[in-house]
């Protein structure tokens, strides 16, 4: 199982290690390049060597630990001094968990049967189910008041610092008279409000995004104008990363076909498939989604944003009406506006408001063209939403979608692979027969550790899209090596190569998301969206909490990915953990103990609801 | 003693969270914290100095009886409602 197993036994040393540093080694950031073995260890196994070789060797070692234990942060103001962080052991959520074995993955990859399904599963209504599974509670009243007065005060300030001094940007020189080129709105928001929060994002890393990666450190010695680097490197457990099955590894199967797929093919065709780019490769891999997708014929694409952006235009023209959901991603929003289709928006994962908008569409016709019916209607929706972490209602959108005779597009981006029993996504997870849904598309970004796109339905559909989608006709097709590491991480996840690993895979995924949603319930914060979705977005609500979080949990070796405002509402600043396969619990409990922390120092347990006396099971 | 100090400095963090000081540069920070202790010492001032004449003459108008002899007394005399 690849990188699941590699880091599972020495993780706990190292994080325990590094939060009790403090006390031995004078910075708090230490990171994966000292050695796992302590100095004095490190002594006394050398004591036997020669005298001379002994010293030569420790000055090397302190200069290297000198050269890695920088103090990265110090000058973005964290605030590890004035937090009572307690360590990783003491005062943990679950002591006795903490005694217990190395839980669920043990070194062979095999599992054992603790996996409990909700209590919920099964018993109700499909739709009293996913009511029951879905959280949205409502922010408290001072919370959205205090975020507000944040917002003013950022702006009020942005708006005299930028009176009173002159921004440190480029500026175009001989255009007087020119209309700025840039959004006024836009280049102000950028420099003074998320300029002063702006080394929480875009971090440089150096390694494979699998369960753990390494951050290049990079201090701002101007409030975030601009960055240096430090030369050196901080290991974080990695939460935010969409790597759901845990395919991201350096090592393993995937890395080996693929790199051995590269020496065979070279890197890149540097041709669209409808010329020279078409290869057996590629034909075997649409296959291959086909048949895991259980659907007639499929079609990939080398991008994921372009499957979205560049097909609906194809598929959409100006007399057609789209009901989209609210929270769609911007690559649907911006096929949208390329097709000049209609599109009247529904409220979010609501079906009553969805019936509303399709009837009204019925009735009403195209107001455009003096009431005379659509020519199509179409609904389009996500299976996971990635801002919310909510699923679809599938069940219901294609009861509606039989009933008023309307195009389904199923958005699969973050669902395939990481939802359903086998892993082929809300489809599967709901039930469903894949051949309701007309359209289905997918990425193989995410789950399957690599770059591209799909759409997949029925024969009909797919050969339309062959002759008519850009992204198929002028883009050039996607490399060897990353097909191979598409088609070989399908198969794994299809049980095709004899082994349980992709089954297994899927299962860690689901268990690891139950038990980390239920963990952030019982300590108290709000978290978004569906109980079993592996996307968990925890609300922080204020935009400098934001801030402060990825900051003080940087420090404490959590990586971690947040969202505000131009990505969110306002009021909703949000921290977002992506769950993976390749998480082991040990890995995940620190990670818990460590927002148990935080939350409470930075005041994030928002939620009025009940919380779950009993410690929850792995 | 530590429990006051942890209690004022958990205070002062999540004030400092709220006005988003966390975030600002030095002089900024000074400014708003100048405001907020303006602000303060106005209101410290002003429930000194005026309060207790106001709630007397609150007193008045809800209780006309009680207090009608200390009227003369004071320097801010209330329009009487029942006069208007």
């Amino acid at each position: 199982m690849g990188n699941v197993d590699d880091d599972g036994a020495t993780f706990q040393q190292n994080y325990v290690k590094c939060s009790n540093g403090t006390a031995k080694a004078s910075t708090p950031i230490s990171n994966g390049h000292i050695p796992n073995h302590s100095v004095e260890q490190w002594r006394d196994e050398q004591q036997e060597e020669q005298h001379n070789d002994q010293e030569q060797e420790l000055q090397l070692l302190l200069n290297k630990q000198l050269k890695f234990s920088a103090p990265a942060y110090t000058e973005i103001r964290t605030r590890t001094g004035g937090l009572k962080l307690k360590g990783v052991n003491e005062g943990s959520y679950h002591p006795e968990k903490q005694a217990e074995a190395n839980g669920y993955v043990s070194q062979t990859g095999s599992k054992c049967d603790k996996f409990k399904p909700s209590r919920a599963d099964g018993v109700l209504s499909a739709e009293q189910e996913h009511y029951q599974k879905t959280s949205f509670e409502d922010v408290p009243l001072h919370t959205a008041c205090l975020t507000y007065l944040g917002f003013y005060l950022l702006m009020i300030l942005g708006y005299i610092n930028q009176l009173l001094f002159v921004p440190k940007v480029a500026t175009e020189k001989g255009r007087e008279g020119y209309v700025t080129l840039y959004d006024a709105f836009e280049s102000f928001y950028s420099r003074y409000v998320y300029r002063r929060v702006r080394d929480c994002w875009n971090r440089p890393i150096c390694s494979v995004p699998g369960d753990e990666l390494v951050l290049k450190d990079r201090v701002t010695d101007d409030y975030g104008w601009s960055f240096r680097f430090t030369g050196t490197e901080t290991r974080c457990l990695n939460l935010g990363s969409y790597n759901y099955l845990g395919f991201a590894a350096a090592t393993g199967t995937c890395a080996d076909e693929s790199e051995q797929r590269a020496r065979q093919k070279g890197l890149a065709y540097c041709s669209p498939r409808s010329e020279l780019g078409n290869t057996q490769l590629h034909i075997d891999l649409e296959r291959l989604t086909a048949r895991y997708l259980g659907v007639e014929d499929a079609i990939v694409f080398g991008m994921g944003f372009a499957t979205n952006a560049l097909n609906l235009p194809s598929l959409l023209g100006p007399n057609c009406l789209v009901v989209s959901d609210e929270k769609n991603h911007a690559s649907i929003i911006l096929g949208l506006r390329l097709s000049g289709a209609t599109t009247r928006v529904f409220k979010h994962n609501n079906m009553r408001d969805l019936e509303r908008v399709l009837r009204n569409g019925i009735c009403y016709g195209n107001p455009k063209n003096g009431g005379k019916p659509w020519n199509k209607i179409m609904i389009l929706v996500e299976g996971i939403f990635s801002m919310e972490g909510s699923i679809v209602r599938l069940p219901e959108i294609i009861a509606l979608k039989k009933k008023y005779k309307a195009y389904l597009y199923l958005d699969e981006a973050h669902s395939i692979g990481s939802m359903g029993p086998t892993g082929r996504g809300v489809v599967e997870y709901f039930g469903a027969d894949p051949n309701d849904v007309d359209i289905l598309m997918g990425t193989f970004t995410k789950s399957f550790g690599s770059a591209g796109g799909y759409i997949a339905g029925s024969k009909k559909l797919i050969d339309f899209l062959r002759t008519n989608s850009h992204a198929h006709c002028y883009a050039s097709s996607i490399s060897p090596p990353i097909v191979q590491q598409i088609y070989t991480s399908m198969s794994i996840i299809m049980g095709e190569d004899n082994t349980d690993t992709g089954r297994n895979k899927v299962q860690q995924l689901a268990r690891n998301t139950r038990y980390f949603r239920r963990r952030l319930a019982q300590m108290g914060v709000i978290t978004y969206g569906h109980e079993d979705s592996p996307v968990v977005p925890m609300l922080v609500y204020l935009f400098s909490k934001i801030g402060a979080v990825i900051r003080t949990l940087t420090t404490r070796h959590i990586a971690v990915v947040g969202a505000g405002f131009p990505a969110t509402p306002i009021m909703e600043g949000r921290i977002r953990f992506c769950l993976s396969a390749a998480h082991t619990k040990e890995q995940l409990d620190y990670a818990l103990d460590v927002i148990d922390d935080v939350s409470e120092n930075l005041g994030l347990k928002y939620s009025r609801k009940s919380r779950d006396p009993q410690p929850i099971e792995y | 003693m530590w429990n006051f100090k942890d209690s004022a400095a958990h205070l002062y963090r999540q004030y400092e969270l709220i006005t988003c000081i966390n975030m600002f540069e030095p002089w900024e920070k000074k400014l708003i914290n100048g405001i907020v202790l303006l602000m303060f010492v106005l209101l410290i001032f002003s429930s000194c100095v005026y309060l207790p004449s106001y709630m007397d003459s609150l007193l008045e108008v809800i209780r006309p009886a009680a207090g009608s002899t200390k009227v003369e007394d004071l320097t801010y005399v209330p329009q009487r409602i029942s006069s208007m």
